[in-house]
């Protein structure tokens, strides 16, 4: 409320949950959302932020036949995503391609590369091969975890591997080590759990319930950050699972997902329900000790909390580091607002 | 300097030659003298100098004065020559007396010195005929004297053979008179002889006298040991000993040791006093210790004894002196760990304090002062630490009781009320129970306190400060904020927290952020007695930090408390929202089940912050007042629209975003801060809850009559929560919310009609009500 938006807004049509960052087009900063919505036609749309950086353009719009629950970019082919998507009782997920010439296109479709359709529960998201050229993609639904092995050129997916966590886990998110591609983290209603993906086995698990959305550190190794329903962000030590390294208050209301942002190592973003996204910095201390000074603010020397952007009307479920301009981040709040914020202001001079 | 300016031109020699001769040759300065010098310098006054030149003089007088002056200088010249004259005439008339009385006497002289030769060689003749007959006389009387001198000589020897023989009987003698110190100077005067002829002559006698000194060597070391004998004659025998060459060191360590043994003694007895007299309630000064005290004066005199007695021994002395002291403070540091009260660490330390001026005045060199300083110095600082880490120590006791008590089943009706009394007086009655001890240890009158005075309110202050401190670290502990390192604490992992302990400690950190620090302060202020001097060294209390810590870390254990509140309820509303397949939902007959849970958990909610959270009637009046009513006048019209057409066209739904913008207006009203009163705590959980289930409903899919269940049990929960909610207008918004998400997340949504919501809704009021009763 107070002081004004200083983001660039950009609206969609619909309710949406979802956002990401198109990694693979270096020469522009842009995102993709998809809308979220039960009876309308939803649409997926590429937004690209004009080059003085001061308006969201629509660069694409594209049809898409159901509702949105996860959108996830392709790292290598600007022109790849997959989504995750249900409409009443039924599920699915798969990798879409947007067609070349959409320019001239009225109403250009989205052809539909591959069907992830090994699921047999609710898919949860999927999650591409962190960086490079890997035709690798996870995809988790509540009970399994699947190994895809995409093929760009012949344009399908074949299930490589899958191995199921069992039913009592309901898993619901994940993340992919930047650090070690074999390493993925799992949240389900109990736990974090860290899988292999060679042997598809679970190596370890943090017993930390309510963990809403995780995100590993791009910049220093064994860094893991957790959001959860009512007691915040936790930072993990991968090699101390028993206490977290950090903790930082998080929202009002549930803290929905969390961002590590790609350059800054200590940058964190996090977005909640209470419509707000929170900048955080977060330096965890250097000695092995488990600090929990994070309470006693005033023998910390810096608030953690760099800013809070509070100027949404809706809960913020979709939130996304630019990895082009790394200081810039898209949100997206469920009444279909993007906002793309510079936190320039908020960084530390170098 | 006249042959320094030898090399001159032959002219200037000549007339230096001719100048030198002229003058006299006993002035070789005037000689040197330029002739234009002497002529300038020749002046009246010459008349006077040895080198006065008659001629030169009338020239001069002739040439500078007038016919006047000349004739007047002619007549002052005449009657100076006359003057004269005159005066040369007297001098001769006077010496003349004198050289007539010189000549009478040569002349008489002369006279007397003719008889003295025969004089003197009748003399020398008398001389020499005594010289010759006083010769006579010696040779005559030297053999005779010679004799006599012999006679003597035999005489003494034979005297000290007497004495010899004589000296076992005398020393018998003086045993028997005890005269110790003259049978010692027999003894060792005999001592040569008895070296040098030991053996043969005197054997006898050596023996005898060996025995009679044996025993008065026995004699003497009783008189040494023996505590009745004055320390003179200690001093005396022990001298004596010493004399008669007998190992004293021996006996030095003999009666140190003895000393020790005596301070050993003491200290036994010295701890049964502090039994007897802390049995008696803490009064120091009983009988027993005053018996004690005179076994410690006694234990003085003999160590003044023995200063005097081994004069040498001082170092040890002090070392014992200072054993005593540190055996005192030892005892003293053992009490102080088994939680002493303060009167009787001031009773110990007033027994110390006199034992060592007693001490002192036998051994003032020793610094046993100063070494009690330090020592109690010492020892008053752990008592403080000691002191603090009790009332830590009593206090968490209270809280762990506490806990205890919220585990196993209480049948009282308010626990926690009294819980939450029964610590703040655990804690106000602590901490004043302790200032009480620091005052009267400060109030005490002895001089190694007095001393400390400052460093002991320091100490408080510190302790004070760091006890909070601690208490703080304690609270997160026990509420399971913070993981603490050693986890052998009672309370475990965070899950096991009781809510009702951690609502207990906000409360706590309230009371003592308000009210228990300003006591504590105001009392601290009044032991410094208004001086300023304790704070201007060291860190003291400052009740602001602390102030800021609780206000902190009540704010957050109230959190904590919703939090973990929330989270309870979370799990209800997510086995809720995760078990039943909503888009098959049957048609809703009743208000479901966990609106019952639901209401369950608030009740015992509400009865636990209503025994311990203030009312806070104020802010609910100023909250409807202000934006309540339009906000949820604006709300329900937005409903009714909203659920009448909502499902119709897009551009409703973009009309409705707006509308929803509109509302948001309000969004900062939803999460604001919590205060420490009921009805915001109680409406702060259920805002949470509201949201939460608004949430959950946004990540379904409902048919009709999913959603038409929702619709009825949040129309049910709309007329429970009224009375409890403090901020009614944002409840109502968040319910209206929650159905305007599942109208959203519905693919038929089409609402209930409102008489048969309300038939619902009264039917399983009347249920309730009906239950309440029975049950």
């Amino acid at each position: 409320m107070q002081g004004g938006s200083t983001g660039i807004g950009y609206g969609l049509k619909y309710q949406a949950r979802c956002i990401a960052d198109v990694k693979a087009d270096t020469d522009h900063t842009s995102f993709l959302t998809g809308t979220l919505s039960l009876k309308e036609e939803n649409e997926v749309h590429l937004i690209r932020l004009s080059s003085a950086g001061t308006e969201l353009i629509c660069e694409g719009l594209f049809s898409h036949p159901n509702e949105i629950w996860d959108l996830a970019s392709c790292p290598f082919d600007q022109r790849i995503f997959s989504t995750v998507f249900s409409s009443g009782e039924t599920y699915g997920a798969a990798i879409w391609q947007i067609p070349e010439l959409y320019g001239q296109l009225n109403s250009p479709q989205l052809e539909k590369i591959a069907a992830l359709d090994a699921h047999s529960s609710k898919i949860k998201c999927t999650l591409w091969w962190p960086t490079g050229r890997h035709d690798k993609l996870v995809s988790i639904d509540e009970q399994n975890l699947f190994l895809w092995s995409f093929d760009t050129s012949k344009k399908n997916a074949q299930v490589q591997s899958q191995e199921s966590a069992g039913v009592l886990h309901s898993l619901s998110g994940g993340a992919w080590d930047p650090h070690d591609y074999n390493a993925l983290a799992l949240t389900c209603e109990s736990s974090v759990q860290l899988w292999d993906l060679r042997t598809m086995k679970k190596t370890n698990s943090i017993d930390h319930p309510h963990v809403r959305n995780l995100d590993y550190n791009v910049k220093r190794k064994f860094m893991l950050v957790t959001a959860e329903d009512e007691s915040g962000i936790h930072i993990w030590d991968l090699r101390m699972l028993k206490f977290p390294v950090l903790e930082l208050p998080g929202h009002a209301h549930w803290t929905w997902t969390v961002k590590c942002n790609p350059e800054y190592e200590d940058l964190i973003l996090s977005a909640g329900t209470d419509s707000a996204v929170n900048l955080w910095r977060a330096s965890p201390p250097s000695g092995d000790k488990p600090s929990s000074e994070s309470f006693d603010s005033p023998n910390r020397p810096v608030d953690p909390l760099l800013n809070s952007y509070s100027d949404y009307e809706d809960s913020v479920y979709g939130l996304a580091w630019s990895y082009r301009e790394p200081w810039i981040f898209a949100s997206l709040s469920y009444d279909g607002r993007v906002v793309v914020e510079s936190t320039k202001p908020h960084l530390p001079r170098k | 300097m006249g042959e320094d300016d030898v090399p001159l031109d032959d002219k200037a020699k000549r007339m230096r030659d001719l100048l030198s001769s002229f003058y006299s040759p006993d002035h070789p300065n005037s000689t040197s003298m330029s002739p234009k010098a002497t002529s300038r310098f020749a002046t009246l006054d010459t008349i006077n100098t040895t080198s006065f030149d008659a001629d030169q003089y009338m020239n001069l007088l002739v040439q500078k004065s007038n016919l006047e002056g000349l004739l007047q200088r002619h007549v002052e010249m005449a009657a100076e020559i006359k003057n004269l004259d005159t005066d040369l005439q007297m001098l001769v008339y006077e010496n003349y007396n004198k050289f007539v009385s010189a000549t009478d006497t040569i002349k008489r002289m002369n006279n007397n010195i003719v008889g003295m030769e025969t004089n003197m060689e009748q003399l020398l003749e008398k001389i020499m005929s005594v010289q010759s007959r006083s010769d006579g006389v010696n040779t005559s009387l030297f053999e005779k004297r010679e004799h006599i001198e012999k006679l003597h000589r035999t005489r003494n020897l034979l005297r000290k053979v007497q004495f010899i023989y004589d000296l076992p009987a005398r020393l018998a003698k003086c045993i028997k008179s005890e005269a110790y110190a003259d049978a010692v100077k027999y003894y060792t005067g005999a001592m040569p002889i008895f070296k040098a002829y030991g053996d043969s002559s005197f054997q006898e006698c050596k023996r005898a006298s060996e025995e009679a000194v044996a025993i008065i060597i026995k004699a003497l070391q009783g008189k040494v040991f023996s505590d009745s004998e004055s320390i003179q004659a200690r001093a005396e025998a022990v001298m004596l000993l010493k004399q008669l060459d007998f190992p004293v060191n021996n006996l030095k360590v003999q009666l140190f040791k003895k000393l020790e043994e005596f301070l050993v003694d003491l200290h036994l007895e010295s701890k049964e006093i502090r039994h007897s007299s802390s049995d008696l309630g803490g009064i120091p000064l009983s009988p027993s210790s005053c018996a004690h005290e005179a076994s410690i004066r006694e234990f003085a005199e003999a160590v003044r004894a023995y200063r005097v007695i081994f004069p040498d021994s001082e170092q040890q002395l002090f070392r014992l002196a200072k054993s005593l002291a540190t055996k005192h403070f030892e005892a003293t540091q053992q009490y102080i760990k088994k939680q002493l009260a303060s009167a009787d660490l001031v009773g110990m330390l007033r027994v110390t304090w006199t034992h060592v001026l007693l001490m002192d005045e036998v051994l003032p060199e020793a610094g046993l002062r100063d070494f009690t300083f330090e020592a109690a110095h010492v020892a008053i600082k752990q008592y403080v630490a000691s002191r603090f880490s009790h009332l830590l120590l009593d206090f968490s006791g209270t809280l762990v009781k506490v806990h205890d008590n919220q585990k196993g089943v209480i049948e009282e009706e308010y626990p926690l009320q009294v819980a939450l009394e029964i610590s703040k007086n655990a804690l106000v009655q602590g901490s004043m129970d302790a200032l009480l001890d620091f005052r009267r240890l400060l109030d005490e009158n002895l001089e190694v306190l007095s001393a400390l005075t400052d460093l002991i309110i320091d100490w408080v202050q510190e302790g004070f400060q760091d006890f909070f401190r601690k208490l703080n670290d304690q609270f997160l502990v026990l509420s399971g904020k913070k993981y603490s390192a050693n986890q052998d604490l009672i309370f475990g992992e965070g899950d096991k927290v009781l809510p009702g302990l951690v609502l207990l400690l906000a409360q706590l950190s309230v009371f003592i952020e308000q009210n228990a620090i300003t006591r504590i302060s105001e009392e601290i202020s009044s032991l410094s007695g208004g001086g300023s001097r304790g704070h201007d060294n060291g860190p003291a209390f400052i009740p602001a930090e602390i102030c800021r810590i609780f206000q902190s870390a009540g704010e957050e254990l109230l959190q904590h408390y919703i939090s973990l509140k929330t989270r309870k309820i979370l799990i209800l509303l997510k086995k809720r929202f995760t078990t039943p397949n909503w888009v098959k939902h049957k048609e809703p007959r009743e208000v479901h089940m966990f609106i019952d849970l639901l209401l369950q958990e608030l009740d015992t909610i509400l009865n636990e912050v209503k025994q311990i959270l203030p009312e806070g009637l104020h802010r609910k009046h100023r909250r409807t007042d202000s934006n309540g009513s339009n906000t949820s006048s604006r709300s329900n019209p937005l409903r009714d629209d909203k659920l009448v057409r909502s499902n119709t066209q897009k551009a409703r739904s973009q009309l409705l975003e707006s509308h929803l913008a509109k509302l948001f207006k309000q969004k900062m009203e939803i999460f604001t801060k919590v205060e420490h009163t009921q009805e915001s705590v109680v409406t702060a959980i259920i805002k949470l809850f509201l949201k939460s289930l608004q949430e959950f409903v946004r990540l379904q899919t409902f048919n009709r009559s999913g959603f038409q269940q929702i619709q009825l049990d949040i129309h049910f929960l709309k007329t429970t929560l009224k009375d409890t909610a403090e901020d009614e207008a944002a409840v109502d918004f968040l319910l209206d919310e929650v159905i305007v998400a599942a109208a959203e997340r519905c693919l038929d949504p089409i609402p209930l009609e409102s008489a048969i919501l309300d038939r619902l809704t009264q039917a399983k009021l009347a249920k309730n009500s009906e239950q309440s009763p029975a049950s």
